[in-house]
């Protein structure tokens, strides 16, 4: 049986509120997912990894001091900079823009990417100095970065750390981590 | 695997809440109005209750400082419904705040009252403000909180110990009632282990435990006043 010209128009206009409705839905989605994204993380300068890490050898512990001695690594300061940028060092505009900046008695805040929810307390202590775990496990490649990531390229949350405690057979106990 | 205890000396207490004010310190415990406290509301994971003996004018007073007795057989976690208090492998009970909801009912199952729910948020001096326990959460409105054995200072000792590569050693972990009591009355360790005080001291005749009979099995043990 064919609809009359009636029923055709109601389908149309049926399909486009449809269609309406779905767009109106992604497009809620994308912006609640854009809005809930943690804000990006500014850093004082453009620091390239790659170049200290790979091309001049430094080792993570050079900026990271406390890495194997504490709780928190340690972001490096305008001190540990002016090792090397007191002088002017390579052809970079970044490089350049350092020792101005060092000149002018900058103190270079550093500004920490990966953040633990404060109820995690978290020692690299017990996992970089005592059982000796290489920092790309949980921190990815961010030696090889050559700009500053705006967000930490790991998300570390808890199922990321139970699955490696229960790979390596290691405590499950809640107040390991939460107290 | 360890099982940490305690052995209470009655004896040996004199009351000065040394122990109280350390477990404050220690754990980030805020304080409240005289008002508050008054209503039962003031927070004291580690409490020196006192008791009056005899009629005066021949009267005795006793001691017994309270913590957590971290009953082997705890009432708390089998009302838990979200899991937030939990037993662990060395007889810690834990009370883990991010997962509490706050519905109070493990306070109201603990025969011995050490449970404690947050009716505020924290609020201090200013001038504390800078000394609060990094190693120690701070709790928001809204959760139980309760004595954990210092349960931080464990794991700081075991790294210690791993880090040098060696045995933990008895003293190398002392939850911070029995580090600070000037008479030595608190003692902590390992009921399990024959090497630690504590094992022999839990099996002296002056030994016994609060409300025993209700098979709560507390890892907290006293020695009662001699005569």
């Amino acid at each position: 049986m064919q609809g009359t010209a009636a029923d055709r128009g109601g389908f149309a206009r049926l399909w486009w509120g449809y269609a309406g409705l779905g767009l109106i839905l992604t497009a809620g989605i994308i912006i609640t997912a854009l809005l809930m994204r943690t804000p990006p993380v500014p850093q004082p300068v453009a620091f390239n990894h790659r170049k200290h890490t790979g091309e001049l050898g430094l080792n993570c512990e050079f900026c990271h001091v406390y890495v194997k001695k504490s709780a928190h690594a340690g972001l490096p300061d305008a001190q540990t900079c002016t090792v090397c940028h007191q002088t002017p060092q390579g052809t970079s505009t970044e490089a350049a823009r350092v020792t101005a900046l060092l000149a002018e008695g900058d103190p270079l805040n550093f500004n920490k990417l990966f953040a633990l929810e404060p109820h995690v307390f978290y020692t690299h202590r017990r996992h970089v100095g005592i059982a000796e775990l290489e920092c790309r496990g949980c921190h990815g490649d961010i030696a090889e970065t050559e700009r500053p990531p705006a967000r930490p390229l790991v998300r570390i949350d808890m199922d990321f750390c139970v699955d490696c405690h229960r790979e390596q057979g290691q405590t499950l106990d809640c107040n390991a981590c939460h107290r | 695997m360890a099982r940490w205890g305690m052995v209470i000396d009655l004896d040996r207490c004199t009351g000065c809440a040394a122990c109280e004010v350390a477990c404050k310190s220690e754990n980030n415990i805020a304080p409240v109005s005289a008002g508050e406290a008054d209503m039962g509301r003031a927070t004291s994971w580690m409490k020196v209750m006192a008791q009056v003996e005899g009629e005066f004018p021949d009267t005795t007073m006793h001691f017994y400082p309270r913590p957590c007795m971290h009953c082997d057989n705890p009432p708390c976690i089998r009302v838990c419904p979200v899991q937030a208090t939990y037993i662990n492998d060395e007889g810690v009970v834990g009370q883990i705040y991010s997962r509490c909801i706050g519905c109070r009912y493990c306070a109201n199952a603990c025969p011995y009252m050490v449970k404690y729910f947050n009716w505020y948020g924290p609020e201090w001096a200013q001038s504390e403000r800078n000394h609060l326990n990094p190693d120690v959460s701070v709790r928001p409105a809204g959760v139980i909180e309760k004595c954990t054995f210092c349960h931080h200072r464990l794991q700081k000792a075991r790294e210690d110990a791993r880090a040098e590569e060696r045995e933990l050693r008895e003293e190398d972990y002392q939850p911070a009632c029995a580090d600070i009591c000037p008479t030595g009355a608190i003692v902590f360790g390992d009921l399990d282990d024959p090497s630690h005080r504590v094992y022999s001291l839990k099996e002296d005749p002056r030994a016994l435990r609060i409300m025993e009979d209700l098979g709560t099995q507390p890892k907290v043990y006293y020695l009662r006043p001699r005569e």
